[in-house]
């Protein structure tokens, strides 16, 4: 019979499904499974239902796995496609997983583009890249009264991770702090230290809404340069939707009016 | 006469920005650079976008001019001095003050700061030199910059200059030295090419240094640039191409930006105002065409020749080679070299290296290359799988061009060709169907 593991939707919960999987896989010779997230379960017939607990013990298990055998390169491609908000990447990843067992050298899964599961991942992490990415350009940092720059941003995959050591390498020496409001992180920095991630806090609207005197004439300076810097004999407001979507818009001061 | 008043820091950057725009590049890639810790700014090798302004391009860079006080007089230029504009200078500390509270909201990655000519080329480029020195060794800025060298600078601030910069350009602004006595009588070739040779000189130098000491300092990292003014003056795309090629073997050059005419000044020597606005998809194809002599192995006498000197408006110029070249075609995916994959209409170089990639491990069939994401509306016609095409194709250069122009979005200035004759550098503007996204990379 099909089993299925269910986990939560975190690094945790997904290598310690995938590590639940392939013990059973060698030991039970179970030959369908699948891995399902919590809150997007549509329960299939004929299928055990499995709910798994994750474990740091299963997490290195796993890692150690994909170090060993996939290597470095896969490892973080196959990382970063768990950062994804496609429900069913727990399958695609177990899935490669099992596909580099069949290719001579496993080290290069990641090439094997046509397996329809090995191309969902390279898919799934470069679309987790490319978000990141942009968000690197697309974030804004408004100047609190005591002199924290605070940002929130509303990303589709969790790309917190990649975008916050981004900005600890760009501005060392200041007090930032970055949360994102889909999965209710924030990524703190304090000068001249690491950033760390925290998550369920609450935020205090009254304090991040007073911002210092500069911001304002800030915004003000970089809207005057953002407008007149078009040419608009050029204008073409169909290619600028193409390279800068709605929904990234919400939080960036030049688009607000 | 100049009437010196106080202006706000508001209204310089409104002005200063204003003159600015007609620069093309925004790119910050090039170069990959860590924060030492002292102060604020990196580098990314890809460069990022910070946003995109209403025309569609990428603000990367704060883009400003210096000053705009310009004793020449360039013809195609808002800021030549007979023109009756406002006139505003920064100074240093201000572009310091703007680049660093900018960047710190991470609204830009860097600045680009041009100028115009105040007084003399040596002392606009000391101004530059100046502003460029603060801001890196007092506000530790670690930032990209791209600074323009000014023609008629001496080579050793040219030189000084290049130590705190990213990126170097010295605009070539017009393909041919008669254009540019013509419509830019204070510019010379020979003042343009100087500071561009020794850039390439300093940077092969440099390369040596940096590779023998370890602290050596860099000298324009991310290479240079130019730029050139397309339909300003009657030079066909042959010719521009040919310059642009010979700019890429012999200076060394990074890239070479192309920026459709706007008439924003009224001369005798100026093309007359057209109706379609400007050039822009006569400027899309030669972006184009550059991406294949940079990037695809192409040269400029295959795209265009003597005899055909202009580019095709329907279709762009590497599905142009391939309908005059089609003994070549069909190319059997499995077994065709990564140098033929590149000249197929419709695959790029990430499409062909997924290919190369993927064939190593299983035969590939068209389904396959849908799933990996290969782009098939154009290619379908001119590949192979295992000796099979996805439909039957004549291979025949009249059949094939029918059935790409099917279904395809005709630019709009061409659409109107049955009672508009077409212009002579087919001029035609395009629809937003047709992506600008390679400009700004």
């Amino acid at each position: 019979m099909k089993k299925i593991f269910v986990c939560n939707d975190s690094i945790e919960g997904l290598f310690s499904a995938i590590y639940e999987a392939w013990k059973s896989h060698l030991r039970d010779g179970i030959k369908e499974y699948g891995i399902r997230l919590e809150g997007y379960l549509d329960t299939e017939m004929f299928c055990e239902y499995v709910r798994v607990e994750g474990s740091e013990k299963k997490v290195q298990a796993v890692e150690r796995l994909i170090m060993e055998h996939l290597g470095w390169y896969a490892y973080k491609i196959i990382y970063q496609a768990a950062m994804s908000t496609d429900p069913m990447k727990g399958d695609a990843i177990l899935a490669t997983m099992f596909a580099a067992k069949e290719i001579p050298n496993s080290r290069r899964i990641m090439e094997h583009l046509s397996h329809p599961q090995v191309g969902k991942v390279v898919k799934l992490a470069k679309n987790v890249g490319e978000e990141a990415h942009q968000w690197t350009g697309f974030l804004r940092f408004q100047e609190l009264e005591n002199g924290v720059l605070f940002s929130e941003f509303k990303p589709k995959n969790r790309v917190i991770t990649y975008v916050a050591p981004h900005f600890a390498d760009r501005l060392p020496i200041e007090n930032w702090i970055i949360y994102d409001e889909t999965h209710n992180e924030y990524a703190v920095h304090e000068a001249g230290k690491q950033w760390v991630l925290a998550s369920n806090l609450e935020i205090d609207r009254e304090k991040v809404s007073c911002v210092s005197e500069k911001e304002q004439m800030m915004q003000e300076l970089w809207k005057e340069f953002r407008n007149t810097i078009a040419i608009k004999e050029r204008k073409n407001p169909k290619c600028q939707l193409q390279h800068m979507p709605l929904w990234y818009r919400n939080h960036m001061v030049e688009c607000t009016d | 006469m100049k009437i010196t008043e106080n202006i706000s820091i508001y209204e310089k950057l409104k002005i200063l920005t204003d003159a600015a725009k007609y620069d093309v590049a925004c790119t910050s890639s090039g170069t990959t650079r860590g924060n030492d810790g002292t102060g604020i700014g990196n580098c990314a090798q890809s460069g990022i976008c910070h946003s995109f302004s209403e025309d569609g391009r990428c603000i990367s860079l704060l883009k400003i001019l210096f000053t705009n006080e310009c004793i020449f007089d360039c013809k195609y230029c808002i800021n030549r001095r007979t023109n009756d504009v406002r006139r505003a200078s920064f100074t240093p500390h201000e572009v310091c003050e703007l680049t660093m509270e900018f960047y710190r909201r991470n609204y830009i990655e860097g600045l680009f700061l041009s100028s115009g000519v105040i007084r003399n080329p040596d002392y606009t480029m000391e101004l530059l030199y100046a502003t460029l020195l603060k801001l890196r060794k007092e506000h530790r800025f670690q930032g990209y910059i791209h600074v323009k060298a000014i023609p008629g600078a001496s080579l050793e601030l040219v030189q000084k200059v290049g130590f705190l910069a990213d990126r170097m350009s010295v605009n070539m602004e017009l393909p041919t030295a008669d254009g540019l006595k013509k419509l830019a009588p204070h510019k010379t070739r020979k003042n343009i090419l100087a500071p561009m040779r020794l850039v390439q000189n300093e940077r092969s130098v440099n390369k040596y240094e940096i590779q023998k000491y370890r602290n050596a300092s860099r000298f324009v990292p991310a290479g240079q640039s130019t730029q050139m003014i397309v339909g300003a003056t009657g030079e066909t795309d042959y010719q521009l191409l040919r310059v642009s090629e010979s700019l890429y073997q012999k200076f060394d050059l990074k890239r070479v930006f192309y920026s459709a005419f706007v008439r924003v000044n009224d001369d005798k020597d100026l093309p007359a105002v057209r109706e379609e606005g400007p050039p822009l998809l006569r400027e899309h194809r030669l972006y184009q065409a550059d991406w294949l002599l940079r990037y695809y192995h192409f040269e400029a006498d295959e795209i265009l020749s003597e005899e055909n000197p202009n580019f095709n408006v329907l279709f762009d110029p590497k599905c142009n080679w391939a309908l005059k070249h089609m003994e070549v075609f069909p190319v059997e995916v499995n077994q065709a070299s990564y140098e033929l994959l590149l000249r197929v209409p419709g695959l790029g170089y990430r499409s062909a290296q997924k290919i190369v990639m993927a064939r190593r491990y299983s035969s590939l069939d068209f389904t396959d290359l849908k799933k990996m994401g290969v782009a098939m509306k154009r290619a379908m016609y001119f590949l192979t799988c295992n000796g099979r095409m996805l439909y039957p194709t004549k291979m025949e250069e009249n059949y094939i061009a029918r059935n790409l122009l099917e279904g395809m979005k005709v630019p709009r200035g061409v659409r109107e060709m049955s009672y508009r004759q077409l212009s002579l550098f087919d001029d035609v503007r395009f629809g937003g169907e047709i992506s600008e996204k390679n400009i700004c990379v």
